[in-house]
């Protein structure tokens, strides 16, 4: 065999080998969601499909799944539009005015979001008892947006660098004034740059685990991540077939965000690590 | 790094235009609600975590100064070093292989092919789903009486009996893995991914005409031109790594026996347990380390540039 | 309105250091004038332009509007672009990608708070006098590079601004298309009557559109006056090559006194110096110079009978109308543009040089 078919043959078997890799965990996962029993593999009556753990999860008022889900799509909602407002106005000032010591922020930026989460949440729970405000939505949206705004920075600070200064220009002999090019010039030409950004920024909130268990205690502003990690079973066992059901409603709409915006996900990550 | 090893003014003069006081004031005003934002949410809990570390803040206790008898306190407690050891020996196994992992996806993925949008969708997506789902799933996985690993074990006559995955200190070691492995794959791929979007065809085509074979050119000019992207994944892999707490806490516990509980997750324990003086000094440990790894990026990243 | 510039200096800040982009500036463009700034990349002429637009502030010097003070650092006035009322083409166009042509003409115009009935008209009548009226509804994407200059410049006069500047707009078309638009921008100045800044590096530019022309070189003005002015009466070397479509000779030769009479010696050819050109030369009282004379007014003839300056052709450009010949006398290379076709390469010509139309510099200045 040529050397060039040996390369793809090589390239379909890793292709193939990788879409397993990906793919297979969640085929049994949705498996043992349908399965009436969790052992399938191995128990002598195989698989039965069924939608009753679907359902369970579903109308189980003790579960409070679909309050989980609703909290967690506010919270990430939320997020992502004020870590998108907030981070835009710095962008541009970043990219367009010469301000002194705008390298310093952007690495004390990048610094800061290296720091491991558990070293603030005893603090902000602390804070947050205080206030009265454990439990509620802004206790999980605040230190969210906080969390998330490095990362929006270098992905929108990539994406503005990337439109034309001239336009700029053009803009302020036009009568503008900055905020309003950001507004009127700048969002519309980098909108998919902005949305790659704000889908990030979605994800990786709605994802998030530490903040949301310590910062909440019930379904009034718990997030599905933590209704999935604190599942617990009526006999101290783990109803899988229960627990697998509810990954795969959660995961779902993920899994189609993700196929529809590939490109925009991939673009933001990559814009946020490497030169774009 | 992207704005940074570039220039940062969108195609203008790479100079600087002074200012004057309303442009300056406004330019800042710009930049202040992120600051305020990341002041008041991230470094002020920071802070108020060191200050935390040096009190003895136990629940129903009255709260007082201690100083360093926190950090005296994990110097003899087995139960950090236990927590320092697992979080380190993960760090040092998981990340090389999914740079090794990540590198080969990234290989596959570059190729172009008319499935490559799907292949990237299907390979991005366990890096989309929460950490504590894919917790659960490779509980389940591991799972001892009907888990797919232990099915898959007995089916290619692996083993005999069926492995304690979770019940040892060593299976439970290789889920976490596993599971991190399958987890942040994707990310390195797609970071290294763009590392090799960034080399030039030209050059392997010289390669070709060089008469290179196919591990001659990986190795003279995919290797060399992919490492600043591969220092840039490593930095971030090795924190995250550092850092690790949803995967351990849904997957393991922590268990068996703490044996895989990670630094994260160790202070956590003690914030539950209501000792936040305690907690708070586990969590400065951790942050140092981590902030220190992040400096000498920082660092490294600097003085690569010079080199280049 | 006229534009004033009174010793301006703009040092920029860079990571290499401060970098004087202009240097001392003094200009007047008067009312209605269509005003060139020409010069190689580099000499400062596009900084000029934005600190007329307010986009940048001088280090030092006045800016002028009428008799309004626009930009001052010793009287600590700057007014902004928005209030200056000027209007600017890009070199790259700079249209808003993200709205239509309408929409980009308008743009001025809504933010300035018009109202709808205004901006209608006025939208319409600049299309209609950039010949774009059919367009309005396109993107700048889907159009062709003149058709979005001209987009450009319809967003620049519809506010009917008191200058207008234009920053090497010809550049990214077609070298066809750049001679047709030349003559169409002229005329359109001409209409509109707004005083105009027009910068360019092309000379050709430069003299056909210009009622006067500032030649700028490291950032200061070298020569300053009418496109005849830098043509016929270029101060420098420097002026002399860079005006005019071929290069003027420009050689070394020498100057020799002999019973009164000045000649000049231009390789073994000795030749007398009628007082016009002599007294030129005395001014500056050396006897080596260099020699200044345009490949146009060159004549040549072929055979040498009874010539001063006689050589052989050593390359032949054939140019269309005319031809460029390159011809070496005793050992000097010199520019020859002729209509005679019948001339061949390697033949023996002899060059008539007048004089009257001769330049004469200083060795080693400019």
């Amino acid at each position: 065999m040529s050397e060039e078919r040996q390369v793809r043959t090589l390239h379909l078997a890793g292709a193939l080998g990788m879409t397993i890799f990906s793919l297979g965990p969640i085929l049994y996962m949705a498996l043992t969601a349908a399965s009436r029993r969790p052992d399938f593999l191995s128990h002598a009556a195989g698989f039965e499909f069924t939608v009753a753990h679907f359902d369970s999860v579903l109308r189980t008022a003790s579960l409070h799944f679909p309050e989980y889900l609703r909290n967690s799509i506010v919270v990430s909602g939320a997020s992502a539009a004020l870590c998108v407002s907030i981070a835009s106005p710095a962008a541009y000032a970043v990219t367009r005015l010469s301000l002194p010591g705008r390298v310093f922020f952007l690495l004390s930026v990048l610094a800061v979001s290296m720091f491991p989460p558990v070293s603030m949440v005893g603090y902000l729970f602390q804070v947050m008892g205080k206030l009265g405000w454990i439990n509620t939505y802004q206790a999980l949206v605040l230190p969210y947006t906080a969390w998330i705004l490095p990362l929006s920075l270098w992905i929108l600070t990539s994406y503005f660098a990337q439109v034309p200064a001239d336009l700029d220009r053009a803009a302020l002999i036009d009568g503008c004034s900055r905020l309003t090019i950001l507004r009127k010039v700048i969002f519309p030409v980098a909108a998919p740059g902005i949305f790659s950004t704000a889908l990030l920024a979605f994800i990786i909130a709605f994802n998030e685990l530490l903040f949301a268990m310590m910062l909440s205690t019930d379904h009034a502003a718990r997030t599905v991540p933590v209704g999935i990690a604190l599942f617990e079973g009526l006999h101290g066992e783990i109803p899988w077939g229960v627990v697998m059901a509810a990954s795969i409603l959660t995961t779902i709409p993920v899994i189609l965000l993700t196929l529809v915006f590939q490109r925009r996900i991939i673009q933001g990550l990559t814009r946020g690590a490497v030169k774009g | 790094m992207g704005a940074l090893s570039g220039n940062l003014s969108p195609r203008g003069p790479a100079v600087a235009e002074e200012l004057t006081r309303g442009e300056f004031a406004r330019g800042y005003a710009f930049l202040l609600p992120l600051a305020v934002f990341v002041a008041v949410f991230i470094i002020v809990p920071v802070i108020g975590t060191f200050a935390g570390s040096l009190m003895q803040d136990v629940t129903f206790l009255p709260k007082r100064f201690a100083g360093a008898e926190n950090y005296r306190a994990m110097l003899s407690d087995p139960g950090f070093w236990q927590a320092l050891r697992f979080t380190c020996l993960f760090t040092l196994v998981s990340v090389p292989l999914e740079l090794f992992l990540g590198l080969l996806f990234a290989l596959l993925l570059a190729r172009p092919s008319p499935a490559r949008g799907l292949l990237r969708a299907c390979v991005l997506i366990p890096w989309a789903i929460p950490a504590a789902v894919s917790g659960r799933l490779f509980q389940l996985i591991y799972n001892y009486h009907y888990g797919l690993a232990n099915y898959l074990m007995g089916t290619f006559g692996l083993t005999d009996l069926p492995v304690s995955w979770l019940g040892t200190p060593a299976g439970a070691f290789v889920s976490l893995v596993a599971a991190d492995a399958w987890k942040t794959t994707p990310f390195v791929a797609i970071i290294l991914l763009a590392g090799l979007a960034g080399i030039s065809q030209d050059l392997y085509l010289q390669a070709e005409i060089d008469r290179a074979g196919f591990v001659c050119r990986f190795t003279r000019v995919t290797l060399p031109l992919l490492s600043p992207v591969l220092v840039v994944a490593l930095l971030f892999r090795t924190i995250d790594a550092l850092r690790v707490f949803d995967l351990v806490f849904v997957l393991t516990g922590g268990g068996p026996g703490g044996s895989t509980t990670s630094l994260s997750l160790y202070g956590y324990n003690y914030f539950l347990g209501g000792d936040f003086g305690y907690g708070s000094a586990v969590s400065v440990v951790l942050f140092l380390i981590a902030f220190g790894l992040s400096v000498l990026y920082v660092r490294v990243g600097k003085f690569g540039r010079e080199l280049a | 309105m006229r534009l004033s510039f009174s010793e301006v200096s703009k040092t920029f800040l860079s990571f290499r250091g401060p970098v004087r982009a202009v240097h001392g500036v003094d200009l007047a463009v008067e009312e209605g004038e269509l005003f060139v700034l020409l010069g190689p990349s580099g000499c400062g002429k596009s900084t000029v332009l934005n600190l007329a637009a307010g986009l940048v502030k001088p280090t030092s010097g006045e800016i002028r509007f009428g008799e309004r003070v626009v930009a001052s650092r010793d009287r600590k006035v700057f007014v902004p672009p928005k209030e200056r009322n000027v209007a600017m083409v890009f070199q790259s166009y700079a249209l808003y990608p993200h709205l239509t042509v309408f929409e980009n003409i308008a743009f001025p115009l809504r933010v300035g708070g018009e109202e709808k009935g205004e901006i209608q008209r006025a939208v319409s009548q600049a299309g209609r006098t950039l010949g774009i009226g059919d367009i309005l509804h396109a993107r700048p994407a889907e159009l062709s590079g003149g058709q979005r200059q001209r987009v450009a410049i319809a967003r620049a006069i519809v506010r009917k601004p008191a200058l207008f500047l234009l920053d090497e707009p010809l550049s990214n078309l077609d070298a066809g298309l750049r001679a047709s638009t030349r003559g169409e921008l002229k005329r359109l100045q001409r209409e509109l009557g707004i005083t105009t800044l027009y910068v360019t590096h092309d000379q050709t530019e430069a003299m056909t559109l210009g009622d006067r022309i500032a030649l700028l070189r490291d950032g200061r003005v070298v020569q300053e006056g009418s496109p005849e002015d830098l043509y016929g009466r270029p101060g420098t070397p420097f002026v002399a090559s860079f005006i005019g479509q071929v290069p003027m000779n420009l050689v070394n030769a020498s100057v020799l006194e002999e019973g009164g009479d000045l000649y000049l010696r231009l390789g073994e050819a000795r030749l007398l110096l009628p007082s016009g050109p002599a007294a030129r030369v005395r001014i500056i009282n050396s006897t080596e110079i260099l020699f200044g004379i345009r490949p146009e007014h060159i004549g040549v003839a072929r055979g040498i009978a009874g010539s001063p300056v006689a050589g052989t052709v050593t390359a032949l450009e054939n140019l269309g109308r005319e031809v460029l010949l390159q011809v070496r006398v005793d050992g000097l290379p010199l520019s020859v543009l002729t209509n005679d076709k019948s001339i061949r390469e390697g033949e023996a010509v002899a060059l008539d040089i007048p004089l009257e139309a001769a330049h004469f510099y200083e060795k080693g200045v400019g």
